[in-house]
């Protein structure tokens, strides 16, 4: 039945509870904030009939770290690390966005190099960081998938492949903070594009082993298709972004049609697909990590020589001081566009800084994808949307 | 809630069933071997719980992956915290957080225990100060083990469990195990960063001195001797043609150069329908700033009263996406409307920026907070709201 359910009218999410039939005797079933399913400190609120949910009342803030406060006590060169934590499964695109914000305030042009590395850096951030999107996303599908942790199981063996990649970079498996204002901070080491394409031979073989276990499973299939179905006009409404913007048959990728970093050098297939639903999320993510794979193959060895930063040679790097003026820059990380807004006013301290994440406007589809659907579907949901509670609170 | 640690009496436990065997007669015997049995037994079947709330837990999670594997020392990570023995507290916890925390260790049966991961559970961290993160989990429930690093890596993470296997036994073996706070580590973690007063925290001095204060340290890190950037003019920006149309078609000045247009409140809900029929049809983003009386986009200007700026951003879709960028001006107790009946994302967006900076938007349906609690008093991101604002009863 649920196959064929279609959204005609769209939920009004404003609706209070007592306008629904008062007769029916709605339960309350409260999930969350701790909840393995929820992936991070996430609560909502889900009115029952029986095991169909009528309305869904989701609630954030649960780790609102006031990071946004926080950076404006900070100088530029500080604010870095502080963003890192932000979206935690993918580091390296927080800062790359943070940093192409300030870049563009002070009028700084980065080298090529460093604009390549940065377009290595987050295709290889994608792949993680979608690798871990489906062990969790089969996680949540629960013991329709080998007992739920086989999939994750597979998928974090390659994942820490990656983040052995990033430590040689950096040092540190994840909150890298080797983007600084003008470049990179560290060059690559010496051998490390072989060891790339090695686990990129690697990954990429076994993207094919992945797929046969979700999206050729036919109980995969049956708990993800049609299921939080959104249309496209809605999708736009919200701000959707990324993959769950794709996935509604929306050609929009922020690499291919406002390029930063290298992608205007470097043609990117964008992944399109039509569903709308969780199965729809799904393909697109995968199509997505052939594409990554793909993309770092084809750049790992052509990456131009020459400086890894466009600034002067820093003493003092908490002396950046950027001329008053307010700017906007959003790039395509794998959860979506992750913008910064920046009011400088010409001290050495940002004096606002919004964090637009992918993840919250993600989060506030629920409302309407939940109702109709039950509550398994619910989680199979909550796992495409793939939210990330850091960025989201901040 | 409670707000005093609830420490228990020295890590001592007693067993049921030991205390039962213990009144047969006869059994006292062998309780000997029954105390090494029942050590093994717990040492090596400690059952997690994960608290997990942010990037610790991603490490908690790998390694309880394929590569760490810690199902191999008999840790299994359980979802509930019925069937667990150790709550590892991995990430930062909010005060809108810590109240579950504690009602989740409450649920948990004893023998319990607790392992700190992360520097965001130890002490807060770089959050410690913030007005939202409470200054480390051991000011709620009582702490273990310490697992220190941001974050650390999942070979730490083993570590500690180890060194809990090591202090069970211990336990059991009767040893005294000290699990009072350490006054010399607590001097040590107090801030040492330059964004809070130290003396404030004493009370010595006052909120304005202790502002002063932070602000000395603040320009001495940031030392103005040397400017390695010269200072730009700021560039006017460029419009799309459309937009820059629909803005001389209504009646809007251009832009200054420090920022986005002005559009005056009347303006502004037609300004986004019509953007929208353009083809702005994606929400961007919500900004709102709160400007105190004395201060403009071009830095200090004493005609300037106190005042908000709400600026949109709406995208186009597709090839060449471009983005739309306007500034409505708002003086204090004044509103704007919602666009929510334009742009459904701009539901929560709104709710936010009334939540952290106090701008109201009319005919909004639900305009309720979206971070913090119902009842948090202020609005945190307006200039004039400390950062490290009291919160019983962690600061």
């Amino acid at each position: 039945m649920l196959q064929t359910l279609q959204v005609e009218r769209r939920v009004d999410p404003h609706l209070s509870i007592d306008r629904y039939d008062p007769e029916a005797e709605l339960l309350l079933l409260h999930m969350g904030p701790q909840h393995p399913a929820t992936h991070g400190v996430f609560r909502m609120d889900l009115y029952l009939d029986g095991e169909i949910v009528v309305k869904a009342v989701p609630y954030v803030g649960y780790l609102h770290r006031s990071v946004e406060k926080l950076c404006e006590k900070l100088t530029y060169s500080q604010v870095t690390p502080i963003v890192d934590k932000n979206d935690y499964v993918s580091p390296m695109t927080n800062e790359q966005a943070i940093n192409m914000a300030f870049e563009k305030l002070l009028g700084i042009e980065v080298p090529r190099r460093a604009r390549w590395m940065r377009l290595v850096f987050a295709e290889l951030q994608r792949i993680a960081s979608h690798l871990l999107w489906l062990g969790t996303f089969a996680m949540d599908l629960g013991g329709a998938l080998g007992g739920g942790s086989t999939v994750f199981i597979h998928s974090f063996r390659e994942r820490e492949m990656i983040m052995d990649l990033f430590e040689e970079i950096s040092g540190a498996r994840f909150h890298y903070n080797t983007h600084t204002i003008g470049g990179n901070r560290h060059d690559i080491p010496a051998g490390w594009a072989g060891r790339v394409k090695h686990a990129l031979d690697v990954i990429g073989a076994r993207i094919g082993e992945y797929e046969a276990m979700s999206l050729h499973n036919r109980i995969f299939v049956q708990r993800t298709r049609g299921v939080g179905v959104i249309d496209s006009s809605l999708a736009l409404e919200l701000g959707l972004t990324g993959p769950m913007l794709r996935a509604c048959g929306v050609d929009h990728d922020l690499r291919r049609d406002a390029p930063f970093h290298a992608y205007d050098e470097v043609p990117v297939n964008v992944a399109v697909a039509h569903g709308g639903d969780c199965l729809a999320r799904a393909e697109v993510r995968f199509a997505e990590l052939r594409e990554s794979v793909r993309l770092v193959r084809a750049t790992i060895d052509s990456i131009p020589e020459g400086s890894i930063n466009g600034g002067k040679p820093i003493k003092l790097p908490n002396s950046i001081k950027i001329p008053a003026g307010q700017t906007y820059v959003g790039i395509e990380t794998p959860r979506g566009e992750l913008g910064t807004y920046v009011i400088a006013d010409g001290s050495a301290n940002p004096y606002r800084l919004k964090i637009r994440p992918p993840s919250l406007h993600a989060l506030s589809a629920l409302p309407y994808m939940l109702p109709g659907g039950t509550v398994s579907d619910a989680l199979a949901i909550l796992g495409s949307v793939d939210p990330i509670m850091g960025e989201a609170d901040r | 809630m409670s707000s005093k640690p609830n420490l228990d009496t020295g890590g001592s436990f007693t067993h049921p069933l030991y205390q039962t065997l213990e009144r047969l007669p006869g059994v006292s015997l062998g309780l000997a071997s029954l105390d090494d049995l029942l050590a093994w037994g717990l040492t090596n079947s400690l059952w997690v719980f994960p608290m997990a709330t942010s990037c610790c837990g991603i490490e908690l999670m790998a390694a309880a992956a394929s590569r760490i594997d810690l199902d191999r020392m008999g840790t299994i990570v359980r979802a509930t915290p019925r069937q667990a023995d150790v709550m590892v507290v991995a990430g930062t916890i909010t005060v809108k957080m810590a109240p579950r925390v504690l009602k989740l260790w409450e649920q948990m049966p004893e023998p319990k225990w607790c392992i700190a991961m992360g520097s965001c559970a130890i002490s807060g961290d770089f959050y410690r100060n913030l007005y939202s993160v409470i200054p480390g989990i051991d000011t709620v429930i009582p702490v273990d083990v310490y697992v220190p690093g941001c974050p650390p890596n999942p070979e730490a993470l083993m570590h500690g469990l180890l060194r809990l296997q090591e202090k069970v036994q211990a336990i059991r073996r009767g040893e005294k195990v000290v699990r009072d706070p350490n006054p010399e580590l607590i001097a040590i973690t107090k801030p040492s960063v330059p964004r809070v007063c130290e003396r404030d925290r004493d009370g010595d001095l006052s909120r304005e001195q202790a502002d002063q204060a932070l602000r000395v340290t603040a320009d001495q890190m940031c030392s103005p001797i040397d400017v390695p950037y010269a200072a730009t003019t700021p560039q006017k920006p460029v419009f799309a043609p459309d937009f820059a149309g629909l803005l001389t078609e209504l009646g809007i000045a251009d832009a200054p150069a420090e920022g986005p247009p002005c559009v005056p409140v009347a303006r502004h809900y037609e300004l986004t329908r019509r953007l929208k029929d353009l083809g702005y049809r994606q929400l961007v983003s919500i900004v709102a700033s709160h400007w105190p009386a004395g201060l403009g986009r071009k830095g200090k200007d004493e005609a300037e009263p106190e005042h908000f700026e709400v600026t949109y951003l709406l995208r186009t879709v597709g090839k060449g996406s471009r983005v739309a960028t306007w500034t409505v001006r708002l003086v204090v107790d004044e509103t704007i409307p919602t666009i929510v009946p334009l742009f459904a994302g701009a539901d929560w967006q709104e709710r936010e920026q009334y939540d952290l900076v106090g701008v109201r938007f009319e005919g909004h349906p639900d305009l309720r907070r979206l971070m913090m609690a119902e009842n948090w008093v202020g609005h945190p991101l307006r200039r004039d709201y400390p950062i490290d604002t009291p919160c019983a009863p962690w600061r």
